[in-house]
């Protein structure tokens, strides 16, 4: 796990637009606890943006009414949430235990002699961007990488290579 | 006295009050549980599982004791061969990655992580890899600096931010090795009672700019005081040291529990008023500008007092209930006006729904019991006709509001008996130093009717003399704060049946009627 606390600002305010200010409305029916609301609402920015920065952090917290801080801990308690801008491909490598055990590592030293990039880190050309996360829940067929939302299981370098060489 | 429930702890019997939990239960019968997270003031969290304890009833084998309540009958194990275990191992724990730093730490000598080593742990460290670090000296705003490395995240800053002053400028980010407690970009803390957090850290996390370094705290003398910040009149300790032959320095106010009072919290401004016990002190005695032995001073405030025919005795609404006596006395002996006009020790709107007052007077309440005028017309009216003003310790200019006030008193002959050089006694013809809150003892009651005794902590080499002594010397009959008692009880029907040493630590409430807002 990599330090996750540097927050970048985007430069610019942050509001949703109207569809997802329509969601944001619809999901908040759904959540009697105000705060609960911090998830779906950081996910729903991500979408529209395609990373969270520092300003949408406080938009979020001012729209929940609830402290940025608590906003914050959640956006770098959970990989799911890009604190910076990622690449076209955003390659996930699981390295919790059942991964860790299976060799996710190799896989990494593979992306990062390959594209050279390390976890965190996004490639010149803009194209992959690379991140070591949590759990992705797929033990019984580790490792696994996900890539743009996409799970590859059983994943080894030959598989990986293979995968990558039918990106456009 | 409240409902009480009777369990066993490591076989041993123990009565202990109802449906608290485990941990305060048992501290009231010494029996100490080792925690970090839990607070009574933020609640159960059950983050660090270092209270965790052994109930023999079928539950599961381990409990947090901070969440679970004191039940009859209940088998709670202590001292057994797995808690134990489970104990070290906790400890080792919280060492992975904590620097081993105790003798530059500002905690060491009050760190639970210190503690807690000494009492369960004792081992070496296994650790063979390069330990995580994180930030050092952080500046987190209001006086808090934060060490990362030191912090064993048991979230009770956090929660204090959140709960207690609800700004919420604290929180924890990441995960695993990596989480640490941080600011919000660009938000430092911002709430007027911050330095709490200095407090309730029960490791060196959490250090104040303002006693940093200053000294060891197993130096400190640790006395029992109470604020003079405000009319709150907050249970405080009151830190000091005195060098070989230096004086005696006040290091630091802290929080003393108080529930009738203050809780557990003080504010930030009543903390940091030390200062003014320290600084800018009154320590020579003046006649017409030329330093004088006291002695001298007091010949020369008599003279003028038994000259005077018009005198206008002013008494301060710092001072304790004693003092408002004796000097209520003796302006009678000498058939002086007494005035406690006070209206600069109030700051409208300054005051807030928890602890902060809007009358930065310790004792007005007092005041008002011993029926000493307040008012500002009949002052500057007895003023204007006086001709000698004897001045006990009001700073009449605590706030800039009062400059027509300034100019009448320029013309007045003055004696100042007082703490601390300020603007309002320069200019007086006699000077007498006397003693500040710290240096005397009495009693002080606060806005809520919360009559409270403290008593002398700080002794200095020129040592200053209490005000009521002053007024002994200047012909008054009360010689000492017990003697006042009588007269006090006397006159003053709810405290007739009150006696000063029994007066509990939590303070006596006078009467239950809701919160007086005592007028200037």
């Amino acid at each position: 796990m990599r330090d996750r606390s540097q927050l970048q600002a985007a430069g610019q305010p942050f509001t949703f637009d109207a569809e997802r200010n329509d969601e944001f409305e619809r999901l908040c029916t759904r959540y009697p606890i105000r705060e609960s609301m911090i998830m779906p609402a950081l996910w729903l920015a991500q979408e529209q943006q395609g990373w969270i920065s520092a300003e949408v952090i406080e938009y979020i917290a001012e729209r929940l009414d609830t402290y940025p801080a608590k906003v914050y801990e959640l956006a770098t308690f959970y990989t799911m949430y890009h604190l910076r801008p990622v690449g076209t491909y955003h390659i996930c490598v699981c390295r919790t235990l059942s991964c860790y055990l299976r060799d996710k590592q190799e896989i990494v030293d593979f992306i990062t002699d390959e594209i050279g990039i390390k976890p965190g880190q996004v490639s010149e050309d803009g194209r992959f961007s690379l991140e070591e996360v949590e759990c992705l829940g797929h033990c019984g067929t580790a490792p696994v990488v996900q890539i743009n939302g996409e799970f590859h299981e059983e994943m080894n370098v030959e598989k990986l290579k293979a995968v990558l060489a039918h990106l456009d | 006295m409240a409902e009480t429930v009777k369990l066993f702890v490591n076989g041993r019997e123990v009565e202990v009050e109802a449906g608290k939990n485990l941990i305060d239960a048992l501290r009231v019968v010494g029996i100490e549980i080792p925690h970090f997270c839990y607070h009574p003031a933020l609640g159960a969290d059950g983050n660090c599982r270092m209270c965790l304890v052994g109930i023999e009833d079928g539950r599961p084998p381990l409990v947090p004791a901070c969440k679970t309540p004191a039940q009859p009958g209940m088998k709670v194990l202590l001292d057994d061969q797995k808690i134990r275990k489970i104990q070290r191992d906790i400890m080792e724990l919280e060492l992975i990655n904590h620097p081993v730093d105790c003798p530059v730490c500002d905690q060491a000598g009050e760190c639970r992580l210190q503690d807690y080593y000494m009492e369960y742990d004792l081992q070496d460290s296994r650790m063979r890899v390069p330990q995580v670090t994180k930030g050092k000296r952080m500046d987190f705003g209001c006086g808090v600096v934060h060490d990362q490395e030191r912090c064993v995240l048991c979230a009770r800053c956090v929660r204090f931010t959140r709960q207690i002053t609800k700004t919420g400028e604290l929180g924890i980010v990441n995960r695993s090795d990596q989480a640490r407690v941080t600011i919000f970009p660009g938000r430092p803390l911002n709430n007027r009672y911050a330095l709490n957090i200095v407090d309730i850290c029960p490791v060196g996390a959490m250090t104040s700019r303002d006693f940093r370094f200053k000294q060891r705290v197993w130096f400190l003398q640790k006395d029992e005081g109470i604020c003079h910040g405000c009319s709150t009149g907050c249970a405080i300790y009151i830190d000091h040291h005195r060098e070989k032959n230096g004086d005696d320095v006040i290091y630091r106010y802290r929080a003393r529990t108080n529930m009738q009072v203050n809780g557990y919290f003080i504010c930030d401004a009543g903390r940091l008023s030390y200062k003014r016990e320290n600084e800018n002190r009154q320590d020579l005695t003046l006649v017409d500008g030329v330093v004088v032995d006291f002695e001298q001073g007091i010949a020369a405030a008599l003279e003028k007092m038994n000259k005077a025919r018009r005198p206008l005795l002013l008494v301060s609404p710092d001072a304790t209930l004693e003092q408002m006596w004796a000097i209520k006395r003796i302006a009678t002996f000498y058939g002086a006006t007494l005035s406690g006009y006070s209206d600069a020790y109030r700051i409208d709107d300054d005051g807030d729904d928890f602890l902060i007052s809007d009358d930065k007077a310790a004792n007005r309440y007092s005041l008002e019991l011993l029926e000493i005028d307040r008012d500002r017309e009949s002052f500057q009216a007895a003023l204007a006709h006086a001709d000698l003003l004897v001045n006990f310790d009001n700073d009449l200019f605590f706030s800039p509001i009062n400059e027509s006030l300034q100019r009448l008193l320029g013309e007045q002959d003055r004696i100042s008996v007082c703490s601390h050089q300020l603007p309002v006694f320069s200019g007086s013809s006699v000077i007498l130093p006397c003693a500040s809150p710290s240096e005397y003892g009495g009693s002080i009651i606060n806005r809520h009717g919360v009559l409270q005794r403290f008593r002398r902590a700080v002794r200095r080499n020129a040592d200053p003399r209490d005000i009521l002594e002053i007024t002994h010397l200047l012909g008054g009959a009360i010689s000492s704060a017990e003697r006042a008692w009588p007269g006090i009880r006397q006159s003053v029907p709810v405290l007739r049946s009150v006696e000063p040493e029994q007066i509990p630590v939590e303070g006596l409430l006078l009467n239950n009627s809701e919160e007086r807002d005592v007028g200037p």
